[in-house]
């Protein structure tokens, strides 16, 4: 693409963010969310490929909906109340409509049919784009308003760590299991939004460092099925060894970092006296654990049969920026002891 | 006078199952020009009959105009229009739901109505609306900046999403 357009588009999208992170006013949130759909829509089809544009064409018609959803259920907010503030909504139809608008930005269950689709037309660069970026925006709005209805989040966040679990089980195509895996993380996040709003914080920022380091890992192979994985080892031995770790930590296995935010929340569910619904979550989190297993086991765990000439490439010095996925990776795996600074440092 | 508004809403609603229960953008369009011309009417009854007129300019006359422009680029031979009996179905359809879901959320026809007021606060020199669009010239001057500008990133991506004859994204006409 040309670089000036580009250099556009991706200020167009930090714009749109700071735009609805600085806002009070429902308008201008609406605005920066809408301005953020728009600036990744050519970033979405940049190939051309048929299926990248029909990726396109979903993610917009979607994100076209909740927005329409989010203005409607702020106009009916400032038609019963007369204010337009984000944080004083007090009735329980706009607030429910915000929720539910919210729940199909970001892709949660069971609104979530949309994000296995779009994520599989996109380019691993793009896809990381959406699943990191596109969710910060919706977030804040999440966090700011008063919730409604106690059961509402509950049963999205309950239903998406299911559905995240469930249907990532009999998926090969890497791009599909990671925006399952991305649901799932978000029905984490949602589960603890009323009671403990910095955990959401940090489970979102917590997904955002290991889903970052997984994408990355996944283009440097430049591989978007299980089967291609299976010769990485060769390629990339030091990658395919850290791997693993990187989908242990995803699943929230201790000691890695991944398994703070799950055992933060768990324990806050417990201290809400909702422990069966922590005992839910955590099972479904075993159904997550089975396919972050299966991708190590087919990557690191396993040699496939092969020719002996594909299992010595020529290593040649690499050109890709590499320092990122390091630094990520390190934070995927050793996080966790720095657990009550962080805890101490979002909750101020 | 409230039975001139029950006459725009019903409109309202005919044209909108219209919208939604055509196949072919021709017939489509069309329900949303009638949609467009009563909600201005709908809107001059509220009071904001400035809005109302540039709302008939803008929408009506530039931007269903190129709509429609380009609907007859992809020209349809066979238009289906409620003339087959799967889309007037369709229309039914739709119709009954609202007005089941109506009277669902409503006490009767006869307890209570809408009635037309020009709400506003307190006592002002001008007309709400065009107060408003001063108002975004001079204090809100800021917010006119950024929409200018949300506009021409518009711009852009949809120049780039149709860049080119078939390297574009959309189909090469």
């Amino acid at each position: 693409m040309n670089p000036y357009i580009l250099t556009i588009l991706l200020f167009a999208m930090g714009l749109g963010t700071t735009i609805t992170f600085a806002s009070s006013h429902w308008l201008l949130a609406w605005m920066g969310l809408e301005i953020n759909t728009l600036a990744i829509l050519p970033l979405m089809c940049q190939s051309h490929h048929p299926r990248a544009v029909e990726a396109t064409i979903k993610y917009f018609l979607t994100q076209a909906t909740a927005a329409a959803m989010l203005l409607f259920a702020s106009i009916t907010n400032a038609w019963i109340t007369g204010q337009w503030n984000l944080e004083f909504m007090s009735y329980s139809l706009p607030t429910t409509l915000v929720t539910v608008a919210l729940a199909l930005k970001i892709g949660l269950a069971p609104l979530h049919a949309w994000m296995p689709e779009v994520l599989q037309g996109l380019d691993l660069t793009t896809g990381l784009i959406l699943s990191t970026w596109q969710k910060l925006a919706p977030f804040y709005l999440l966090l700011q308003i008063n919730p409604s209805n106690t059961s509402l989040l509950l049963i999205l966040g309950l239903a998406s760590t299911l559905v995240g679990g469930w249907g990532g089980l009999n998926q090969n195509q890497l791009r599909k299991i990671l925006a399952y895996s991305s649901i799932a993380h978000l029905g984490w996040m949602i589960l603890v939004l009323q009671f403990f709003p910095s955990l959401t914080l940090l489970t979102l920022l917590m997904y955002f460092v290991m889903t970052f380091s997984l994408f990355i890992s996944f283009k440097v192979n430049n591989s978007t099925t299980i089967n291609s994985l299976s010769m990485s080892w060769s390629k990339a031995p030091i990658i395919s060894s850290m791997v693993p770790f990187i989908l242990l930590s995803l699943g929230g296995l201790p000691p890695l970092s991944g398994f703070m935010p799950k055992w933060l929340i768990l324990q806050e569910l417990t201290k809400q006296s909702l422990a069966p619904l922590a005992t839910l979550a955590a099972l479904s989190a075993l159904l997550s654990l089975y396919f972050y297993l299966r991708i190590s086991y087919a990557m690191t765990l396993t040699m496939s049969p092969n020719i002996l000439l594909n299992a010595l490439p020529w290593r040649l010095p690499s050109n890709q920026h590499t320092l990122p996925l390091a630094i990520t990776t390190s934070l995927t795996i050793c996080l966790l002891p720095l657990t009550p600074a962080i805890i101490t440092l979002l909750t101020l | 006078m409230m039975y001139m508004m029950y006459f725009l809403l019903f409109g309202l609603v005919l044209g909108l199952a219209a919208v939604a229960s055509n196949p072919s953008p021709y017939f489509a369009a069309l329900g949303l020009v009638v949609v467009a011309g009563i909600g201005c009417g709908v809107l001059i009854w509220h009071g904001g009959s400035f809005l109302s007129l540039i709302l008939f300019l803008i929408y009506l006359g530039g931007m269903l105009v190129v709509f429609a422009y380009s609907a007859a680029l992809a020209a349809e031979p066979y238009p289906e229009g409620w003339g087959s009996w799967p889309v007037l179905g369709l229309m039914l359809g739709y119709l009954l739901g609202v007005v089941s879901v109506g009277m669902l959320f409503s006490s009767s026809m006869y307890d209570e109505s809408w009635m037309v007021c020009d709400e506003f606060g307190e006592f002002y020199f001008v007309r709400g609306d065009m107060e408003g669009v001063a108002t975004l010239y001079s204090s809100g001057g800021f917010m006119l900046a950024m929409g200018v500008w949300v506009l021409l990133v518009t711009l852009f991506v949809v120049l780039e999403l149709t860049r080119g004859m078939s390297r574009g994204t959309l189909r090469a006409v």
